[in-house]
């Protein structure tokens, strides 16, 4: 057939059946389809995007066998077992900065698209809006990453949380440094420095809290607001405080930042903690990795121990994406494998199955690949056994190093910086 | 001590912010257009520059004029291609246009380099002046001098040259700068273009010690249109005074009342100095 | 004349009707979203469009709106729809609060002043515990009763919305002919001029404002009813404020029909660019939209209504 532009134009519409037709064909038997809710534009695209990369790789293990990942569920055959080996399939779609956007997301996902769940959606506003419309549709909604409290205090049925939250990370910190305290070093002065966003007044405000209730109240408090132009007035001020140890609560932007200026300004606090979020990006470590040697991050993901899930999950999720597996996109991953997980046993796509399901929900750590001591829902459907670790950046990659059963590395003090 | 080290980084960051503020206010000066998409162009500059770090291992000897011949490109075709249309209409028109333009750069180079965000590497302009604990970062420095040298360069050639005349009778009237035989389309394109390559330039040095994003423009240019209203739109040497007076007032609040009031010191103080001076700083009333 | 009436008519009864016969949840609630952006664009369209005074501020209104309704629930414990009448008198303050000092100032920094203003209000609130800080505030959880207006179906929204846009239009419609209309676009015209035939400046873009401001409010807490949540960002955010303008601006400011039309093409395009490309995560839903507000300013710098003008002139040419 020589190329005209009739051939040209007849092209589409011939291929139209096909690429329908192959649509069908794939979605036939009987593939589950869930929403998956992140911002993939906006300011925190970049942390949606690499969840996104995250639950792509999930699926697709889950939907191939994978024996060697046994102990994890789902891994070892192909498909949902108990659904015939149904394939799980992901409709994605972007909450961009949006409450709003994000509860559009959620309608369209439920109403046209006849997801049987949802998951997401990384920034507390859009969790809270979209799993609204969850639980006005009777739908099960399971989230793996946002922090705000009152997300679980709605009183909701449908809503379901596996990440650790405020109180716990609080009482992570204060744990780690009264542990540290003890081997001789100081800690009597803990400065906590995080943007005015949700994220960073949420978790300062909690650190503060349980800190004076500890009777160890936290010296120094500076916030800043979210993507800012400069912080030279903020390092100087921690510069001549010179606290013991510093909590940074901040997004990536920032992140590189403080470290870049506490360079510029020759400022090493001598203990460094950044809590997870920019400090756990990727791209945290590859823009300034080099002058932040030493610096403890908040994180329930360690792949450094050889053969363990996170390690063999770690190395898929690199081949994929050349950079390495962050907390962040593993709690992402483990809100939807807790999910998969209950359909399977739920044994059925109907909302109400999969809910008690979801309710019953008992897995071990063996079962899992970030650090939680294991996944088991409350009433208000809120995971009690999650938790996380310490880990240190060494050069680029973090290693767990407290609490001390877990930890792959040793502890090294002081926060080293640039060289 | 701390007191001179805060005015010093102050001063600093102002000059970032009159760099930054040098193209805006020259398109807005001479043509009224209020470009919505000059965060964007300084964003394409800093690609620019870790575009040519990255491949061809070059340093800011050579990446800022490249970053500013780029820029310069880019704004005489957005003039030509879009800019020259638009300013038949209203002056909403610019906004809907530069906004639109804004969004698909931002947008395309997210296409390209994902959402992550890169830097470029901290030796490049690396290490520190010190002198009587005053520390100042050498590429913060570079990019003080140019600031200062650019806007030298820009108040010199809009008075003293036949160009600037040009320029300035265009702006002024387009049909008597006509009739006395200047065609306006050559010289406005001109002043996009130029517009554009300052903006080449304050994303290029920027990249020496910022982060560079897709989105990187949005934290940037607020601040911007604030320095060129208070210089007083079209004033350089308004903008370069406005850029250093914003810098000290932010370091100075971050100080004394706290990094998260700044932006409000910043901008409740603007809206007092319009209130008292309708016209800028340094603008023509 | 006789023929535009029946068209109007038709339209009439196909708007208030279409959502009956079609039951996609997710169309009626893109008319819902439609509706409401052609409120608040309408809302700007009085003293952006027909006074020439952008203001690119006016999410300060819209957040005051909304914050209103959930401020009174959280606060309360009153119906959010009980809490918009707050809003909307906190926006009229904040209307003459800013107002006042800020019209004397000419074009660009008219606008520059409102864009500060409103960042401004968006910092100040993200430090205010009562109002909820950067967290926000939340509407009911579930409706405890009808008084919360909180509904599954996005068609009672619908209506409520196209209520309130009816209003809205009348009272624009009422104003053009109006002596506030005819002062509006003399200072549009020119301040000078206007001044010089003894129209009342500052009393005359005061009160534009202040209507403005007044459906601004409530176009924000009708959101707030709907989304049932609000945080600095959604309420005072920059994006809000260019929105309205660029609404407008597409449409046709400074006419009636201009900002409806303007929300009738931009709201469907952002949410199907988003449901089309959103998911790939490549930022094309932002490259597809953006290039098509450049394509319409590009070739239609006065926006659609010119379009309409054009091809009405063309019309009446061809009928002559």
């Amino acid at each position: 057939m020589p190329v005209t532009r009739r051939t040209v134009l007849a092209l589409p519409v011939l291929a139209a059946p096909a690429i329908l037709g192959a649509r069908e064909a794939f979605a036939a038997p009987s593939a589950v389809k869930i929403g998956a809710v992140y911002p993939l534009t906006g300011p925190m695209a970049s942390a949606g995007d690499s969840s996104r990369a995250g639950i792509e790789l999930l699926i697709d293990l889950i939907n191939t066998p994978h024996p060697e990942l046994a102990p994890i569920p789902l891994m070892a055959e192909a498909g949902l077992p108990r659904l015939g080996g149904a394939k799980v399939e992901i409709v994605y779609t972007d909450g961009q900065n949006s409450p709003a956007v994000a509860q559009s997301d959620a309608l369209r996902l439920i109403t046209q698209d006849h997801v049987v769940a949802l998951n997401g959606a990384y920034q507390s506003g859009n969790t809270l809006t979209a799993s609204a419309v969850a639980e006005r549709y009777g739908i099960p909604f399971v989230n793996g990453e946002s922090v705000a409290a009152n997300l679980t205090e709605r009183g909701y049925k449908w809503f379901f949380r596996t990440t650790p939250i405020g109180p716990d990370i609080a009482a992570l910190y204060l744990d780690f440094l009264a542990s540290v305290g003890k081997t001789g070093v100081k800690v009597a002065k803990v400065a906590v420095v995080h943007d005015t966003s949700e994220y960073g007044v949420s978790v300062a405000n909690t650190i503060k809290q349980v800190a004076a209730s500890r009777q160890t109240p936290i010296a120094m408090d500076v916030s800043y607001t979210v993507s800012t132009s400069d912080v030279s007035a903020q390092v100087l001020k921690l510069k001549q405080a010179a606290p013991d140890a510093v909590i940074f609560i901040s997004y990536t932007s920032d992140a590189i930042l403080y470290m870049k200026t506490m360079q510029a300004q020759g400022y090493k606090p001598p203990i460094l903690i950044g809590d997870d979020s920019g400090f756990s990006d990727p791209s945290f470590i590859k823009a300034v990795g080099n002058l932040s040697q030493g610096v403890l991050d908040r994180s329930a993901f360690d792949g450094s121990k050889p053969g363990s899930n996170a390690a063999k999950i770690d190395a898929l999720y690199r081949k994929k994406t050349g950079r390495a597996l962050d907390d962040t996109t593993g709690r992402s991953m483990t809100g939807m494998l807790v999910l998969c997980d209950a359909i399977d046993r739920a044994g059925s796509t109907e909302p109400e199955k999969i809910r008690a399901a979801l309710s019953a929900t008992n897995l071990t750590p063996a079962q899992l690949f970030m650090g939680y001591k294991g996944v088991k829902f409350d009433a208000k459907g809120q995971n009690v056994l999650a938790s996380a670790l310490m880990v240190q950046l060494d050069g680029t990659d973090y290693r767990s190093v407290w609490p001390a059963a877990q930890a792959a590395a040793k502890l090294v003090l002081p926060f080293k910086g640039w060289s | 001590m701390i007191l001179v080290q805060l005015v010093t980084d102050g001063l600093l960051v102002g000059a970032v912010y009159a760099l930054l503020s040098s193209g805006l206010t020259l398109i807005w000066g001479m043509m009224n257009v209020v470009n919505f998409a000059h965060g964007d162009f300084v964003m394409l500059a800093m690609y620019v520059a870790f575009i040519a770090v990255t491949t061809l291992a070059i340093g800011p000897a050579l990446f800022v004029p490249l970053a500013a011949l780029v820029l310069f490109g880019v704004g005489v075709v957005v003039y030509y291609a879009l800019i020259r249309n638009v300013m038949r209409g209203p002056m909403l028109a610019q906004i809907l246009s530069t906004f639109g333009l804004g969004l698909v750069l931002r947008y395309a180079m997210f296409w390209v380099f994902s959402a992550n965000f890169v830097s470029l590497p901290d030796t490049l302009v690396g290490g520190v002046l010190s002198v009587d604990g005053l520390r100042l970062q050498y590429s913060r420095l570079l990019a003080g001098v140019v600031a200062l040298l650019l806007t030298a360069a820009l108040h010199l050639m809009l008075t003293r040259t036949a160009l600037g005349s040009r320029l300035l009778a265009v702006a002024e009237d387009r049909t008597a700068a006509m009739l006395v035989g200047i065609r306006p389309d050559p010289m406005q394109a001109l002043a996009w273009g130029i517009g554009a390559a300052c903006a080449g330039v304050a994303g290029a040095l920027i990249a020496l010690f910022f982060y560079i994003s897709p989105l990187v423009g949005d934290s940037l240019v607020l601040i911007a249109f604030v320095t060129v209203c208070l210089g007083g739109f079209g004033s350089v040497p308004g903008a370069l005074f406005a850029g250093l007076a914003i810098g000290v007032i932010e370091s100075l609040s971050s100080w004394f009342i706290g990094a998260a009031w700044k932006d409000v010191v910043v901008y409740g103080l603007f809206l007092l100095a319009l209130w008292v001076r309708p016209q800028g700083l340094l603008g023509k009333s | 004349m006789k023929k535009r009436h029946l068209l109007f008519v038709v339209l009439g009864i196909l708007v208030l009707a279409w959502p009956l016969v079609l039951h996609g949840v997710f169309i009626q609630h893109v008319a819902a979203l439609l509706v409401l952006a052609a409120i608040s664009a309408s809302a700007w369209n009085i003293v952006g469009g027909y006074g020439g005074q952008v203001s690119i501020g006016h999410a300060m209104f819209f957040g005051a709106g909304a914050y209103g309704a959930l401020a009174a629930y959280t606060d309360f414990g009153w119906p959010p729809v009980a809490g918009v009448p707050l809003g909307i008198i906190a926006a009229l303050l904040i209307a003459v609060l800013v107002g006042l000092p800020t019209f004397r100032l000419q074009g660009h920094y008219f606008s520059m002043a409102t864009i500060a203003a409103v960042e401004l209000l968006r910092i100040l609130l993200s430090n205010v515990s009562v109002l909820g800080a950067s967290v926000g505030l939340m509407g009911p959880a579930r409706p405890r009763g009808l008084a919360d207006l909180s509904f599954r179906s996005p068609v009672p929204y619908y209506y409520l919305f196209l209520a309130v846009l009816a209003l809205l239009l009348v009272v624009t419609a009422w104003m053009e002919r109006s002596r506030l209309g005819f002062y509006l676009r003399a200072i549009r015209g020119g301040e000078r001029g206007a001044r010089s035939l003894g129209v009342p400046v500052v009393r005359t873009k005061l009160i534009a404002l202040m209507i403005s401001a007044g459906f601004t409010a409530l176009a924000g807490g009708l959101y707030a009813l709907m989304v049932g949540f609000i945080d600095p960002e959604s309420g005072f955010g920059l994006l809000i404020s260019v929105k309205m303008v660029i609404i407008a601006a597409l449409g046709g400011a400074g006419t009636l029909w201009g900002p409806l039309v303007g929300a009738a093409i931009l709201i469907p395009l952002e949410e199907s660019t988003n449901a089309l490309f959103g998911g790939s995560g490549t930022g094309a839903t932002y490259v597809v939209y953006g290039a098509i507000i450049v394509l319409i300013s590009r070739f239609l710098p006065g926006g659609i209504a010119e379009l309409v003008q054009l091809l009405s002139v063309k019309a009446r040419r061809r009928a002559a």
